[in-house]
């Protein structure tokens, strides 16, 4: 099966046609990732972080990480449910190479499951074990907490095998060949023979690092109202460190994957224009927010500069979506024309889609809104004092 | 076939679906009734000053929270990827027909998500009203979800006229829409009592509150029954014929519907009695025992449900063999192996003497050696027959479904299986390769058990 031609293995083209214009279909895609990668960079590489600052940081270090362990169970409820955007468009889009790359590995990518069943309780049992202002893990939950950090890395780790290995076309027949029983697959493969697998992996895990750097001033000026000066002023000072050790390694890992094993024609598509504006800008993005964070070190953060932080994080994570998008659609032009798909409008759902979506933020919105008012102005009146509300 | 086919030894691949799709559903109308069930019951306890409920709801709050956000969350996920893994094809047809349907219930578990944090983590901290708005919104949207995502399972079991005229509103209000939402929605209020009665029974402290539980939690139960019944109804009637004959014919669903009905008796009976009159049964015993009765009722019902839709996986458009019921007279002419493009790379590094070209020549396939046409037959029984039957050993395995066949039996069915059996798809492939197939399953097939007599011993005590 060697001399299989990985083109032919490439799904049929389906009857039913998108039902919207590819363009409306990738900017959901991209922009569900976007949405999906800043809690996913937290559990991603902020439990890591938490559990190296559990056991090697200081006071306000381990504050910190007691903070976003706590916070955990509602940024893995969230980053999941806005992961399911970017899939289900990766579906419709890209459908073709999606189920037969995921099919191949398919035992591991089942497994994502599992180990997210395992991590997410684990963060809950973590979490209990913080309840009450307590910043030091004990026990057993300390290893758990470390469990809940390889649990997620492996659930990136697998991830990044399915995605590399949708592009990866080439090794498809290999793959098939060492694992198929009558020509049907086992699904117990990975996308280990890819060259671009570990860089892809820990240049993404990398920028997690810079996202992960960002809550920390995000959640000192927005959410520790209660903390004291010292922990918010401490939160900016420990963000850089952080930020510009994933910048680094952001910086490394790209380069290997941009220049050492990206296929030319992604390479191509990303140095040439118009690839070339995000390409730059998603290389220098982070670099602005690293000098943001440096001239908010050592001051306590305010709101505006958590929020406006954070925003310029979204952007971040934003433009690295679009070059993302920009290398996947590169590479797999040769295999995939997805603008060659019958278009057949489904408009009715759509606008009624786009309506829910906006109208559910509003609610979402004006919920939070009146929780938060409400509590402070109770707090307020059992302290005594008017309410700022 | 459009995509590779993933063999899960023993079990079957789409036999995963059915496992998490029932762990998902024992969980996830929990998540919609139980959503429910503190909206109602956190705004009696506010309006009556009842501290002592108001901390046990606290404290089922976090359970449900636990459960629901978690495990039912996640598994709702599995599912979708299980699918995507098992039958990517009608993954392909449903995704690209329900996408924005799909798209409407993500939004609408984004906001369950929202309120249920909300009502659980500033418990205390907003007014009454705000707290029971909360759950409102979270019973509210529960419930939308719940109807969004019958549309596509509906449309699984009976697609209506959606296959002559297309559409997203055609495909969703299908003829099971109305009693599948019905019927869901009522085993979401009786499931969710049974939760409640579950953990009231081990962690309410008085037995005075209790009492109180069991009363009000009975009423909507019991509501719950009656919905279930009227939607079952509906969901009979609404059936296409293949699945009424499918009830009537396979032993396994009669022997399953039967087991379905005296449960379902059993749990109405429970209800009844218990709750309903004799609030002071709610031991934790009783709260167990029939927790443990609705698990078997709706785990029944949901297998039921999915095994009726045989031969389809999506009614009149995907044979539950992976292909477009539209492809079978194709497939027939050109060749089961030659229209998947994974067999026909197959067939074509494996036996490129049977190649006309690129296309495979299925006359060719009968001048292979004997070995290599088993070959062959092995590798058609793997794309097209494996979703249903194990290759050795398992469910429904073929080596044991044949056993004592005579070859010219074994050719007839895999030559036109819907005619032994209307649940089975009709074998999408030419002569050629049906005959290869047949002698595959010739070469696996155990002989007629022996020792066995169909008349009177000989003398000799031969038979």
């Amino acid at each position: 099966m060697e001399t299989v031609n990985p083109q032919d293995l490439v799904a049929t083209l389906g009857s039913g046609g998108y039902p919207a214009a590819p363009w409306f279909l990738m900017l959901f895609k991209v922009l569900g990732f976007t949405l999906h990668a800043v809690p996913m960079n937290l559990w991603y590489a902020g439990v890591l972080l938490a559990m190296l600052l559990q056991a090697f940081g200081g006071e306000q270090a381990r504050r910190w990480s007691a903070r976003l362990l706590r916070q955990m169970p509602v940024i893995i409820a969230f980053g999941v449910n806005l992961g399911i955007v970017p899939l289900l468009f990766t579906q419709v889009t890209h459908y073709r190479v999606f189920y037969p790359a995921t099919i191949l590995i398919a035992w591991p990518w089942l497994s994502i499951i599992a180990l997210l069943i395992l991590a997410y309780y684990g963060a809950y049992w973590v979490a209990h074990g913080l309840r009450g202002g307590e910043t030091q893990l004990r026990g057993a939950r300390v290893l758990a907490g470390w469990l809940v950090a390889a649990l997620f890395i492996a659930i990136g780790f697998v991830f990044a095998n399915g995605f590399s290995l949708m592009t990866n076309l080439q090794d498809w027949p290999a793959i098939w060949q060492r694992t198929q029983v009558a020509g049907a697959v086992t699904g117990v493969a990975m996308n280990s023979g890819d060259p671009t697998l570990l860089p892809r992996f820990l240049m993404f895990f990398s920028l997690a690092f810079t996202t992960v750097a960002v809550h920390m001033v995000f959640d000192a000026g927005a959410l520790a109202r209660r903390e004291s000066e010292v922990y918010r002023q401490s939160a900016a000072r420990l963000a850089l460190p952080v930020h510009v050790a994933g910048l680094a390694g952001f910086a490394v890992f790209g380069s290997w994957y941009i220049f050492g094993v990206m296929p030319e024609t992604s390479r191509s598509a990303l140095l040439a224009f118009p690839g070339v504006i995000f390409a730059v800008s998603t290389a220098l993005a982070p670099g602005a927010v690293a000098v943001a964070l440096f001239t908010l070190r050592g001051r306590p953060v305010s709101f505006g500069a958590g929020v406006a932080v954070a925003a310029m994080q979204v952007l971040v994570l934003g433009l690295n979506a679009i070059s993302r998008q920009i290398a996947q659609s590169a590479e797999l032009a040769p295999h995939l024309d997805i603008t060659a798909e019958p278009v057949r409008w489904q408009w009715s759902p759509m606008v009624l889609f786009l309506v829910l979506f906006v109208a559910g933020l509003g609610v979402i919105a004006w919920l939070v809104r009146r929780a938060v008012l409400e509590s402070r102005a109770m707090e307020s009146q059992s302290n005594g004092s008017p309410g700022r509300g | 076939m459009h995509y590779p086919w993933w063999y899960v030894p023993h079990l079957t691949s789409p036999m995963l679906i059915a496992f998490i799709a029932v762990v998902h559903v024992l969980v996830s109308h929990y998540a919609v009734g139980g959503g429910l069930f503190l909206f109602v019951e956190t705004r009696h306890a506010h309006r009556t000053s009842n501290r002592e409920y108001l901390d046990y709801l606290h404290r089922h709050a976090r359970f449900f929270v636990l459960l629901t956000v978690v495990f039912g969350a996640i598994t709702g996920v599995g599912i979708w990827w299980t699918i995507g893994l098992a039958s990517p094809l009608a993954t392909e047809v449903l995704i690209h027909t329900f996408v924005f349907g799909w798209a409407m219930e993500y939004v609408f578990f984004v906001i369950e998500l929202a309120a249920a944090f909300l009502f659980l983590y500033f418990w205390g901290r907003v007014t009454p009203r705000t707290h029971v708005l909360f759950a409102g919104v979270y019973a509210f949207a529960a419930w939308v979800s719940l109807v969004l995502i019958t549309g596509i399972t509906g449309f699984m079991l009976n697609s209506g006229n959606w296959p002559e005229r297309g559409g997203f509103w055609n495909g969703f209000f299908n003829p099971q829409f109305a009693p599948q939402v019905l019927a869901r929605t009522g085993g979401s209020l009786l499931l969710a009592s049974m939760y409640v009665y579950f953990h009231a029974s081990i962690c309410s402290p008085s037995s005075a509150l209790r009492e109180i539980i069991g009363r009000r939690s009975a009423r909507p139960a019991l509501l719950g029954a009656v919905l279930i019944v009227a939607g079952g109804a509906g969901w009979f009637a609404n059936l296409p014929e293949s699945s009424v004959a499918a009830l009537m014919k396979a032993p396994a669903l009669n022997i399953f519907m039967a087991i379905l009905f005296a449960v379902t008796v059993a749990v109405f009976a429970m209800l009844y009695f218990g709750p309903y009159r004799n609030p002071a049964w709610l031991t934790p015993g009783f709260g167990v025992l029939f927790l443990m009765f609705g698990i078997v009722a709706v785990t029944v019902g949901e297998f039921v449900r999915e095994a009726v839709r045989k031969p389809y996986i999506v009614h009149n458009v995907v044979m539950s063999s992976n292909i477009l019921a539209s492809e079978i007279p194709g497939h027939r002419a050109a060749g089961f192996l030659e229209s998947g493009p994974w067999t026909r790379a197959l067939i074509a590094a494996k036996f490129p003497q049977v190649m006309d070209g690129t296309r495979i020549d299925e006359r060719r396939l009968l001048d292979l050696p004997p070995p290599q046409r088993i070959e062959a037959g092995e590798i058609l029984f793997m794309h097209h027959c494996n979703d249903c039957h194990a290759t050795d050993t398992g469910l429904s395995a073929i080596p044991h479904v044949t056993i004592g066949w005579a070859p010219e039996m074994i050719h007839d069915v895999v030559t036109s299986p819907e005619l032994f059996h209307h649940y089975m798809p009709p074998f999408a492939g030419t002569p050629e390769e049906s005959q290869v197939l047949a002698e595959w399953i010739e070469s696996v097939r155990p002989p007629f058990p022996a020792g066995m007599r169909f008349g009177p011993a000989s003398a000799e005590g031969g038979e």
